[in-house]
């Protein structure tokens, strides 16, 4: 019994210094506890307004952004609905121009006529989906070449300075 | 501090249990079974201790990790998440938005097309079936037959080139 009285009085004695060596280092670090702890608080508090004024700017980013892509939506719609419109225009036009020719050369087949219109819309497709700026403006070059061809030999034979029953300058074009 | 008392306990209920082994040898009657009873008390002790250690550091963590969940720091570092989230997807939305104008434009684009071609081809078809009537007489029925049911073909398939080449096989049938 008195070994269990020892050995339990040296483990109150271990637990004792334990707790006074704990609390002697709590003493003597307490400033710099304090100091960490005040640094601590200081560094979450700056680093929760720096994340609120984060937030913030993002929300306002994310209004402006949305104006931005409202007007460019519509301002895009616009443009594809004129696009559109142009694309009629031209078709309207090359339409014009078969009838034009048709009127013009009265005898003409309307296989020919087929023909002409055909490569005239074959060539506004081209210019139309044409990615190439470069490329596009060829082909509307070419597009306009053709049209003022056509017009020209509509204009020769209703003039009678035409001598071909058929306009030839039109095929040349066409066959090229 | 805790693990250490626990080590202890469990050293002591190893030297409890050696000693009553000893005394067992000595064939000392009586000690070994009181001895026996600290032992185990003693070997339970420490036992729970540890459990009961780690129940509460595994306690202490968890409440820990929901304090640190609902933080005002997660919180807003969380909302800032969402609000970036916000941002790249009213970008995507933008992309998707002009992928889909651009995408009806285009199919506009194509009908216009389509009813355009539609309309040069049926006049392209009358001119040949006219053709083919004048025909009729002069011709064998069984040549003009086979004539009608190209004409027919090619015209529902919309085959542009081959009605093209069948008009002029018409008009070389009436220039001959």
């Amino acid at each position: 019994m008195m070994l269990l009285k020892n050995w339990l009085s040296q483990f109150m004695e271990l637990l004792h210094s334990v707790k006074d060596e704990n609390l002697q280092w709590q003493n003597k670090n307490q400033a710099q506890q304090t100091k960490l702890k005040h640094a601590k608080i200081l560094a979450e508090n700056a680093l929760a307004a720096k994340l609120k004024m984060k937030s913030v700017q993002l929300e306002h980013e994310i209004s402006l952004l949305k104006i931005r892509h409202d007007s460019e939506l519509s301002m895009f719609k616009t443009k594809c609905n004129q696009d559109i419109k142009d694309y009629e225009q031209y078709l309207n036009a090359l339409d014009k121009l078969k009838k034009s020719i048709q009127s013009s050369y009265t005898h003409l087949p309307e296989a020919v006529a087929f023909t002409i219109h055909h490569h005239a819309k074959y060539l506004l497709n081209k210019m139309w989906e044409a990615e190439d700026m470069q490329q596009k403006m060829n082909y509307e070059m070419q597009l306009i070449t053709f049209m003022t061809t056509v017009h020209e030999d509509a204009k020769l034979q209703l003039e009678g300075l035409a001598t071909k029953p058929l306009p030839e300058n039109t095929l040349k074009l066409i066959q090229q | 501090m805790i693990i250490r008392i626990a080590l202890l306990l469990f050293l002591s209920a190893l030297a409890v249990f050696l000693v009553a082994d000893v005394l067992l040898r000595l064939s000392i009657p009586v000690l070994p079974d009181t001895l026996n009873p600290i032992g185990i008390a003693l070997l339970f002790s420490a036992f729970i201790l540890l459990l009961a250690n780690g129940f509460a550091l595994i306690s202490k963590l968890t409440a820990k990790t929901v304090f640190d969940y609902f933080s005002s720091h997660q919180r807003l570092q969380r909302r800032l998440l969402f609000i970036a989230q916000k941002q790249q997807e009213i970008i995507r939305l933008f992309h998707l938005k002009t992928a889909k104008i651009s995408y009806l434009s285009e199919l506009k684009r194509q009908r216009l097309l389509d009813k355009n071609n539609q309309k040069h081809l049926q006049m392209l078809s009358k001119a040949i079936d006219q053709q083919l009537l004048a025909l009729k007489n002069h011709i064998p029925e069984t040549q003009y037959k086979h004539l009608q049911a190209q004409h027919i073909c090619y015209k529902n398939n919309q085959n542009i080139n081959a009605l093209l080449e069948l008009q002029q096989q018409i008009a070389a049938i009436i220039q001959a």
